[in-house]
């Protein structure tokens, strides 16, 4: 599954998302004291992001890969930099004007069971976006839920059914659903894979893929696992205490890490394959 | 579940005696005979007949039940007229006797009037009472402690202090200063109805915590974020998603609350402080019995107390099971 | 130290309101003391318009509170219409013997409820403590005016007790031996009904805390390490159940004025409770701020105390000041 990168392919110049020089700072303050403490979630973050293609995201837990996440997401908002889709800079537009550009960028979440209200049917969860974006009547809402049903792989017949009444894959394929509803052209996944079992992350990444290539999407792909990173991802971007400390092709990364991290991150992935390729010699 | 559903039929049952409501006299009147006490006629109702209490009680306390006039029993006898709900007109009563002779299932008390009847209708104005007070502490409670959760910050801190406040205050002394501040002299009706607001509006500060805190634990959840990332409105997500999430704890609440308040109610117009007459409620059956003489001599007159001890343990029974039911829900 | 320093300031904030709050609310009503008088035709308008003037009710609201502000800081609380006499004696001893009431009763009810509390913790889920439990429970739904009333009936039917007041006819008449006993005689029944009413929520809460402790690891630790079960639970699940329970202790004095409140009036002990019955009836204004005030005072007080006990005691709180 593995593509040339961007960089090569000489019909996509321009990134569709370009952040630029992103912060996040939280300030907390001691319950009984004056003292004010700047926590940096992350710090002078810039990524590219091309149409079409897959950015994985990578660094240990903690490292701010999910704060960042919801920075583009447009969920939160960042202390400081610039993010901008198609060249508008998304950051500095009042309520009004980002409402209709919400339909862009879209995030699936880790945990799909806390991602859907539990107490939604399948069909309104999906129909939710096409709501809240106020878009064609109930009965259009609801076929076009049908259709993204059928789309990630889902039975239509089950559009009542609430969330608990799905296993683990299928809310996460309702969870695909419902961020495609409104035909965005990034994806950002947040861990997306990271609850499922092996069998069931295959099926979801040939989803994806399919996708994909179908919608030509981009995905920004958050991910601790390196091992899945290297089967989907064109680029990757390594997050290290805030920090983006190497970004390239996925190719160039795991032939020539620079960075101290990346070829510990690298190697820890390394060493289990050679531990398994020892046992069986 | 057996106890929830058992407790609702006493509900039910409790409700539809309303409606029949024996009754033999309107509440609120004093016959012109001065009966005194009578003891209770209904004690022969082993057979469906009554002495007529007069006999007995006028001249001397014995020996002169072996009256002449017995007055038999009857079922759905027309009566006096009263409203069902207060809207529908009927003159059906449940049982009754003919005149001229009374039956006091419960006793009369120093006007004559008939106990049972009191107690029943004094149901209906406690009970009404409680639970329009509970409905309208739990409104409260939802506007601010949804606010409150849901917006946090600064307007969530003022919105607890206050509550601190509330809470930290003895209720009764409360709800005696604000019942200070009702004007002595007006109707009745007026009154029912400002005592149910005064009471209700006291008591926002628990039910608001507590949906303060279901908002707030509501609105961290993804599925929250997700329909932001849409573009919805607050309006939309309060509305949506947090307030679903606040009907389990709206309903445990509402059962909870219902018999404070009807206990509040009832303890109000036993001090005086509440409806007053004529208005049967049952703090009014009570308050005759901080008389010494009344509790030395009629013992009937005990009795709405004794049947107030049953009804919130079902009450609380209900509460329980409701507790329970949502506990098993998964959130 | 800054702790205490913020709760107190707290608790004066909390008193200030709750003086706005009750002079407010008795200034909405239309009408006050001398309405029923001007209504009365053989009281000429000139009369009531000259005591009412007499007893500063004329003037307008924010010159009335402000003016009580600062009487009582100098002691003053007004003065009671219908007593005809200043409010702050007249509120000390209904306050005192409230104070004897509410005190014996505080501290009976929580002598009984934490051995109590402990016990069916230790017990838990045995048929004792079910037995208990449904005591408690049944206890708890009784309404308090329906246990208060069977109190009153049991003394009047039996004759065992006095049926009310705090002193018998000749009271000053017996030697100290004799007063003593009068007083006992006279608190017992009180004192049983407001240990009754109280004690169950404490039991449960009690109950429930030590539970939570005795659930953690490192209960299960000291046991392992063979300590007996009796010094388990007193010399290590207590002190830890009883930051909870110092703060539940705060909310019980709550309780148990509400609940005195009624008792009093129910069996005509001579407290803040029948008085305040009593001046709202009348609309002796400043009797009910006064008590009302008075109240809210002995409940922060206890607070207060509460707080201070939990400084003290709890290692927790202390180290939040370091940092």
């Amino acid at each position: 599954m593995k593509r040339e990168t961007l960089q090569s392919d000489s019909k996509r110049f321009e990134p569709l998302l370009r952040v630029s020089c992103l912060c996040k700072q939280y300030v907390q303050r001691r319950p009984f004291s004056r003292q004010k403490i700047v926590v940096n979630a992350f710090q002078d973050v810039s990524l590219n992001l091309f149409p079409g293609t897959t950015l994985a995201l990578v660094g240990e837990s903690g490292a701010g890969k999910s704060s960042l996440a919801r920075c583009i997401a447009l969920l939160e908002r960042p202390s400081a930099g610039k993010i901008e889709l198609a060249g508008e800079n998304l950051l500095v537009l009042d309520r009004e004007q980002l409402f209709p550009l919400r339909r862009e960028v879209q995030m699936i979440f880790q945990d799909p069971s806390s991602a859907l209200n539990p107490r939604f049917t399948a069909c309104e969860i999906i129909a939710e976006p096409l709501l809240i974006q106020r878009e064609g009547t109930n009965s259009q809402r609801r076929a076009r839920a049908l259709q993204l049903m059928e789309q990630v792989g889902l039975d239509p017949a089950w559009e009542r059914k609430t969330p608990l009444e799905f296993s683990g894959g299928q809310r996460q394929r309702l969870a695909i659903a419902r961020a495609l509803a409104l035909g965005p052209r990034v994806l950002i996944l947040d861990e997306a894979l990271s609850n499922l079992d092996a069998a069931n992350q295959s099926l979801i990444l040939k989803l994806l893929a399919d996708l994909q290539a179908a919608r030509s999407l981009s995905f920004l792909h958050i991910s601790h696992d390196l091992r899945l990173v290297s089967e989907f991802a064109d680029d990757v971007a390594v997050m290290y205490q805030g920090r983006i400390v190497e970004a390239k092709s996925t190719r160039k990364l795991f032939a020539s890490p620079e960075n101290p991290y990346t070829k510990e991150l690298l190697a820890s992935v390394r060493s289990v394959e050679s531990i398994l390729l020892e046992r069986s010699a | 579940m057996l106890a929830a559903f058992s407790s609702v039929i006493l509900f039910a049952g409790f409700f539809a005696p309303y409606d029949f409501a024996a009754q033999d006299r309107d509440t609120p009147f004093a016959p012109p005979t001065t009966l005194h006490f009578v003891d209770a006629g209904g004690s022969l109702h082993i057979r469906p007949f009554v002495y007529d209490p007069r006999d007995s009680a006028s001249t001397s306390p014995n020996a002169e039940a072996a009256s002449e006039q017995s007055y038999a029993l009857h079922w759905f006898v027309r009566g006096t007229s009263y409203k069902i709900a207060g809207l529908i007109p009927s003159r059906t009563h449940l049982f009754g006797v003919e005149k001229p002779a009374r039956i006091f299932l419960m006793g009369s008390d120093a006007y004559g009037r008939d106990q049972f009847s009191r107690f029943l209708y004094g149901g209906q104005i406690s009970l009404l009472a409680g639970l329009i007070a509970a409905i309208l502490s739990v409104s409260l409670g939802i506007l601010v402690g949804g606010i409150a959760g849901y917006y946090g910050g600064w307007l969530d801190g003022i919105l607890m202090r206050g509550g601190e406040l509330f809470l930290a205050l003895p209720w009764l002394y409360l709800l005696f200063a604000a019942r200070a501040a009702l004007p002595l002299h007006i109707s009745q009706w007026q009154v029912f109805l400002l005592l149910i607001s005064v009471m209700g509006v006291i008591g926002w500060a628990r039910p608001a915590r507590l949906i303060r805190g279901v908002a707030l634990s509501a609105k961290e959840r993804n599925f929250v974020l997700a329909a932001r990332g849409f573009g919805a409105s607050d309006a939309y997500l309060l509305r949506r998603h947090v307030l679903p999430q606040t009907y389990a704890v709206l309903l445990t609440q509402i059962t909870l609350l219902v018999p404070q308040y009807v206990l509040a109610e009832v303890t109000l117009t036993f001090l005086g402080l509440g409806v007053g007459e004529p208005m049967p409620s049952w703090g009014a059956l009570l308050t005759s019995l901080q008389q010494y003489s009344v509790l030395s001599s009629y013992w009937w007159m005990f009795l709405p107390a004794l049947l107030l001890i049953p009804l919130f343990v079902v009450f609380y029974a209900v509460a329980d099971a409701l507790q329970e039911l949502h506990k098993s829900v998964p959130l | 130290m800054r702790y205490l320093a913020r709760r107190v300031l707290h608790s004066v904030l909390l008193l200030l309101g709750v003086s706005i709050f009750s002079f407010t609310i008795l200034q909405l009503a239309p009408g006050d003391f001398f309405t029923p008088l001007s209504l009365n035709p053989q009281i000429s308008a000139h009369t009531v318009a000259t005591l009412r003037s007499q007893y500063g009710l004329d003037k307008p609201f924010p010159i009335r509170y402000e003016h009580w502000l600062h009487s009582v800081f100098r002691g003053d609380l007004g003065v009671s219409f219908a007593y005809g006499t200043p409010v702050a004696p007249l509120l000390a001893v209904r306050a005192r013997n409230t104070l004897l009431l509410t005190g014996t009763s505080l501290l009976l009810a929580w002598l009984l409820a934490i051995p109590f509390g402990i016990w069916s913790a230790a017990r838990r889920g045995k048929l004792s403590d079910r037995a208990g439990g449904i005591i408690t429970s049944s206890l708890l739904t009784i309404p308090d005016l329906v246990l208060f009333l069977t109190l009153l009936l049991v003394a009047v039917r039996t004759g065992w007790f006095p049926t009310g007041g705090m002193m018998s006819a000749g009271f000053d008449d017996l030697s100290i031996g004799g007063k003593v006993q009068d007083l006992a005689a006279h608190l017992f029944l009180p004192v049983v009904g407001l240990v009754l009413a109280t004690l169950p929520p404490l039991v449960r809460h009690i109950r429930s805390a030590m539970i939570e402790v005795l659930d953690s690891p490192f209960i299960r630790a000291a046991r392992a390490h063979g300590i007996p079960e009796h010094r388990v639970l007193l010399r290590y699940a207590l002190p830890v159940a009883a930051n909870p329970l110092i703060t539940l202790f705060g909310y019980s004095i709550a309780g148990m004025l509400s609940a005195s409140l009624l008792l009093e009036v129910v069996l005509s002990w001579p407290g803040v409770g029948p008085l305040l019955v009593d001046a709202i009836l009348a609309k002796d204004v400043y009797v009910v701020v006064g008590a009302v005030m008075l109240s809210a005072v002995f409940l922060v007080v206890g607070n207060l105390v509460a707080d201070a006990l939990l400084f003290a005691t709890d290692p927790r709180i202390r180290t939040e000041q370091i940092n």
